[in-house]
């Protein structure tokens, strides 16, 4: 099968990370999968990697393939009006579906009176009109299964065990503790349990890493889109707490900075994980050399992860679990060992390619 | 029959007159046609319409990128309009090379974004029938349909004979027609052959008449154009100034012939491009309704063509001044090529003509292309 990717590529989001994974699985099973848009060859250190070490595939030429997916994340990713037409006019309806990353396809919910599904109503409105407009058919990255006829239920994202990095090639650890991942509806998460984790075991453990964007301060446009609660931060309980703030990497580069973390905290936006969503985090994670414990729910841990998953789950016990995890690190690598052995059964880029696959022929 | 319009209209720009005769003569010819949208209040005599059901024709009429409806509507129009019951007409000659002249040029992506192949792939994936309002089209698989039309209901003043309007023409006093020559149509490929035009007139001016350009950016070249480094939208104020050339900003649409009225003289440019292509445009036809002498400056081949033999009357050779005082003097042999132009436009480039064309090519498209 032929697929066509319509996404905003962004060399440092899991979206696009996940996609480029699919374009070079599917390669293998046969499949051609690629990046609508120009090409943007992966420059390495300065240097442009020769084509056939290029992770990703771009293509403008929509009549090349048979089903086009408009993977949408938190805004409605646009492409220009005239390759608008071009896929809209070459793809018929039936072909087209969408992905939809950030559960915008969802009755308008609030989470914890905090993180919500929409801005409102009327923005959800907006959203499911274009939808409509676009396919009658619906992938939500969830394990949940739905009853609504228009969706398919498919993670979307995956484990590759090839990515997982051999701890004698790892580089060395810089960090007890890290966080990699942006702050977008964290923070409390990150200040309700975290941050007084930490505190109770700061003089115990060595160096503290956040690592990615508006982890320093509230973007200027924030309060101007009325978002100024998705990126809340208190910059000053981090410099107490002696907490590094890094900018983000790249998606090439996240496992491997993953792994200079001795454990790494994995957390969720809470819609996401309210319904379901598993984003390529719940995978990166796992590759990384590193402990990742994770700020997740015991029966979705479980869900995913098989048994073992129960075993890194942090909430309701997070200075304990660090404590435990750096002064067992062998126990703990044997319980990574066992999510892996699960993930690569369950989850592998494979099984995605081959399910994404089966559900665009139906 | 149901015929949709898909295209941008506003008042002031572009081919707004001609849709607005389409929607009209349409309507007249008993078809149930109009402009894909929501009414616009500033265009209160057009007809629109948000209804895509049973369409058995879309015309895509292509300028700029924004004559395609945004989404979501994109998508419904895509999806309810089958391929064979769309057609482009494509009236700025996207479907081709890129192609460079002077300072005209028919793709050019730091204007609007888009480079020239996605223009090819936008109407392929439209349409697999792509016509231009050209008299031969370049490409192979585009054909001529010249679009743009003649409305005899629409002059602005009718006459027995060229002696009456020969007459009334030399009559007309200042309050009649302030001007000796009036061009209207904004300032977007056209300044060489306006500075040449009035360089050439400026000679007989105090006979003809002051000059006066109706459109946007004749006063200055814009700030954007100017920051986008876009030529072919210049101007010399300086130069105008000396000439006394009355400059006014742009007009609606249904008030051009009536404004071109107030001049002796209407010349009609066609910008580089189109001349290069041989292509028509609104003011083709409709300088014709305005009370005035047409000046074509445009090719005589052309101009044999699109308005018949004695329309040749009505080009100057290269002394423009001389046509200019010869017309002064002898006002009925050119209103007589005006009168015999207007009878061949009506003849041969009404709307109900062209309604004729389109099906007629629509037909012989069908049957070449036999059962589906």
């Amino acid at each position: 099968m032929k697929i066509l990717f319509v996404i905003e590529y962004r060399g440092n989001a899991g979206n696009t990370h996940a996609i480029a994974n699919y374009i070079r699985v599917g390669a293998e099973l046969g499949h051609e999968i690629a990046f609508h848009g120009p090409s943007q060859p992966l420059v390495v250190d300065g240097l442009y990697l020769p084509p056939d070490k290029q992770v990703a595939r771009f293509s403008t030429d929509p009549s090349a393939f048979d089903r086009v997916i408009y993977l949408l994340e938190s805004k409605l990713h646009r492409v220009n009006r005239l390759q608008e037409v071009a896929l809209l006019g070459t793809i018929p309806r039936e072909h087209r579906f969408i992905l939809d990353a950030d559960g915008r396809y969802n009755p308008f919910t609030i989470v914890d009176g905090y993180d919500r599904s929409h801005y409102d109503e009327a923005e959800r409105a907006e959203w499911l009109e274009f939808y409509d407009a676009l396919s009658d058919r619906i992938i939500k990255p969830t394990i949940v299964p739905s009853d609504d006829p228009k969706v398919t239920t498919l993670p979307i994202f995956g484990f590759d065990p090839a990515l997982v990095i051999d701890p004698e090639t790892a580089p060395p650890k810089q960090y007890d503790i890290l966080h990699v991942g942006h702050n977008w509806w964290r923070w409390k998460e990150v200040s309700e349990q975290l941050l007084p984790a930490f505190e109770e075991i700061r003089g115990d453990i060595g160096e503290i890493a956040f690592l990615g964007l508006w982890w320093d301060a509230v973007p200027e446009w924030a309060a101007e889109l009325d978002l100024e609660p998705a990126f809340r931060v208190e910059a000053e309980k981090f410099r107490k707490l002696r907490i590094q703030i890094k900018p983000p990497v790249p998606f090439t580069d996240v496992i491997r900075t993953m792994s200079t973390g001795r454990i790494n905290i994995f957390t969720q936006r809470p819609f996401l994980q309210h319904v379901r969503h598993l984003t390529l985090r719940y995978f990166e994670e796992f590759c990384a050399d590193t402990i990742p414990l994770l700020m997740l729910e015991d029966d979705l841990a479980e869900a995913v992860y098989g048994p073992a998953g129960r075993e890194l789950t942090l909430p309701g016990r997070v200075a304990e679990k660090i404590m435990d995890a750096l002064q067992r690190p062998d126990h703990y690598r044997e319980i990574v060992e066992d999510a892996r052995r699960y993930m690569a059964v369950h989850h592998s880029y494979r099984r995605r390619v081959e399910e994404l696959v089966t559900a665009l022929s139906d | 029959m149901k015929i949709l319009l898909v295209t941008s209209v506003e008042p002031w720009v572009r081919s707004v007159s001609t849709i607005d005769k389409y929607v009209s003569a349409g309507r007249e010819l008993g078809y149930d046609i109009a402009v894909y949208g929501e009414p616009d209040p500033e265009l209160p005599s057009m007809t629109f319409t948000t209804d895509i059901s049973d369409v058995d024709l879309a015309l895509f009429v292509i300028q700029v990128p924004s004559d395609l409806p945004d989404m979501p509507e994109l998508a419904r129009l895509l999806d309810s309009v089958p391929r064979d019951k769309r057609v482009v007409v494509d009236l700025w000659g996207r479907y081709n090379d890129t192609i460079r002249l002077e300072h005209d040029f028919n793709h050019l992506e730091k204007l609007d974004g888009h480079l020239g192949w996605e223009w090819e792939e936008a109407f392929r994936s439209v349409s697999n029938t792509i016509l231009q309002p050209a008299l031969k089209p370049i490409r192979p698989d585009v054909e001529s349909f010249l679009f743009h039309g003649y409305d005899p209901s629409a002059v602005v003043r009718n006459y027995d004979s060229a002696r009456e309007a020969a007459a009334a023409w030399s009559k007309a006093g200042p309050a009649e027609k302030p001007y000796g020559v009036m061009y209207v149509g904004s300032n977007w490929q056209r300044w060489d052959q306006i500075r040449s035009f009035l360089e050439r007139y400026a000679p007989v001016r105090e006979t003809v008449g002051r000059a006066c350009l109706i459109g946007w950016d004749w006063g200055a070249r814009p700030d954007w154009a100017i920051e986008l480094g876009i030529m072919g939208i210049d101007t010399d104020p300086a130069f105008l100034a000396d000439l006394d050339v009355d400059i006014w900003d742009g007009c609606s649409h249904d008030n051009a012939a009536g404004h071109l009225s107030k001049a002796k003289f209407a010349p009609v440019f066609h910008r580089p491009l189109f001349r290069h292509l041989g292509m028509v445009t609104v003011r083709t036809f409709e300088t014709f309704y305005a009370d005035s002498l047409p000046v074509l400056m445009l090719p005589r081949d052309f101009v044999e063509a699109v308005y018949g033999p004695a329309a040749l009357k009505l080009v100057p050779g290269d002394d423009l001044a001389a046509h200019l005082t010869d017309a002064l003097e002898h006002p009925e042999t050119y209103w007589d090529a005006v009168l015999q132009t207007r009878s061949h436009l009506a003849v041969n480039h009404s709307f109900d003509r062209r309604f004729q064309e389109l099906f007629g090519l629509l037909d012989r498209r069908m049957t070449a292309r036999g059962p589906q």
